[in-house]
């Protein structure tokens, strides 16, 4: 259930960002879930408590207020599985993606949805250490 | 026409038509009264009536020699009488094909087998397709065919909760990793999503539990 002014999404990837908000789903009327894109707004960074000019500041590629295009990656809101399994998750999360879709970071960490398979995250995918 | 003064004793006609509807006497009406009176018969037109009083007789009343018998149809066959409990016949032929030693059944019937999985129980889980689950059990649902159980588990910090449905296909086997230390009271553990009472990752017992089965089948060239 990730939707406009609402939702606080944990930014998974190492692009800089660690917490962003949802300001629009895309293509979809209801709220998004794991594999849709959104464009979010990067709210904290991961080097927050460092100056602007160490290297790891320097290093990520998003800064406080980018307006960016994500992926979610994982939802507390129940998902049914065709099989009839449902999974949830502890909280909500994203990664950072670019216009054509590609990840902005380089690697992930933490458990995706495997959700992502269907809908051609398969990039995603293979940068994240377990699916479920 | 009708104002002919040859058919003017038919007029009494009308009376026999106002006759057939019903008749409410409204003598020294104090109340209204729901009793039941039986609704007047219609008295018949008299036979060999010439045709040209026809007209006098209100349209509804005229007999109408083109107009066919109104069909009655039998009611169908009931379908209950068919099929006393269809729920119940689904429930069965399904599980028949699902799960036809009634192993998975007794496996999670906590209810009447004590060997069962309960809910506090460490259970692993293998799929057809994909990785396995483990995680400790929460509920377990028995409805029949869509008996499901749900496990809570910690993956990379994040809490993840899996429910899934005991015949499913999908579902290769399930192993009971490590038994609940205290005879739980409640039958949903949804408390172990507070804080204080969170369980966090069971992946460290499930994989000794592995190790040690893996050793007891020799080293594990033996297949599940």
């Amino acid at each position: 259930m990730i939707q406009l002014k609402q939702t606080l999404l944990n930014c998974i990837d190492n692009s800089g960002a660690s917490i962003v908000e949802c300001v629009n789903v895309l293509k979809k009327k209801r709220p998004a879930t794991i594999g849709d894109r959104i464009v979010v707004v990067v709210q904290k960074q991961r080097s927050a408590g460092s100056e602007a000019t160490t290297a790891a500041a320097l290093a990520s590629k998003v800064r406080r207020g980018d307006i960016r295009h994500a992926v979610v990656v994982r939802v507390k809101k129940e998902l049914q599985r065709p099989d009839g399994s449902l999974v949830r998750f502890g909280d909500n999360a994203c990664v950072l993606v670019n216009k054509s879709g590609d990840p902005i970071g380089t690697r992930m960490n933490g458990v995706v949805g495997q959700e992502l398979r269907n809908k051609k995250w398969s990039k995603i995918l293979s940068l994240a250490p377990i699916h479920v | 026409m009708a104002a002919l003064p040859a058919m003017r004793p038919l007029g009494c006609l009308r009376s026999l038509v106002r006759a057939s509807e019903p008749i409410q006497p409204f003598v020294n009406r104090r109340f209204i009264s729901t009793a039941y009176s039986k609704r007047p018969e219609r008295v018949p037109l008299p036979p060999n009536m010439p045709e040209q009083f026809l007209s006098q007789i209100p349209l509804r009343f005229r007999p109408d020699p083109d107009r066919e018998p109104l069909k009655i149809y039998p009611a169908p066959p009931s379908a209950r009488k068919a099929c006393k409990d269809p729920v119940g016949a689904v429930t069965e032929s399904q599980l028949a094909v699902l799960d036809p030693t009634g192993e998975r059944k007794a496996m999670f019937d906590y209810r009447r087998n004590p060997r069962s999985v309960k809910t506090g129980d460490i259970v692993r889980v293998t799929f057809k397709n994909g990785d396995p689950f483990n995680g400790i059990v929460m509920s377990i649902k028995l409805r029949g065919i869509e008996t499901s159980f749900l496990m809570r588990n910690e993956l990379t910090r994040v809490a993840v909760e899996m429910s899934v449905k005991v015949f499913s296909p999908n579902v290769n086997s399930v192993e009971i990793v490590q038994r609940s230390e205290k005879k739980r009271r409640r039958a949903r553990l949804y408390f172990l999503r507070d804080k204080k009472h969170d369980r966090r990752s069971v992946e460290n017992i499930v994989a000794s539990y592995v190790r040690q089965k893996k050793a007891f089948l020799g080293g594990g060239n033996r297949r599940r």
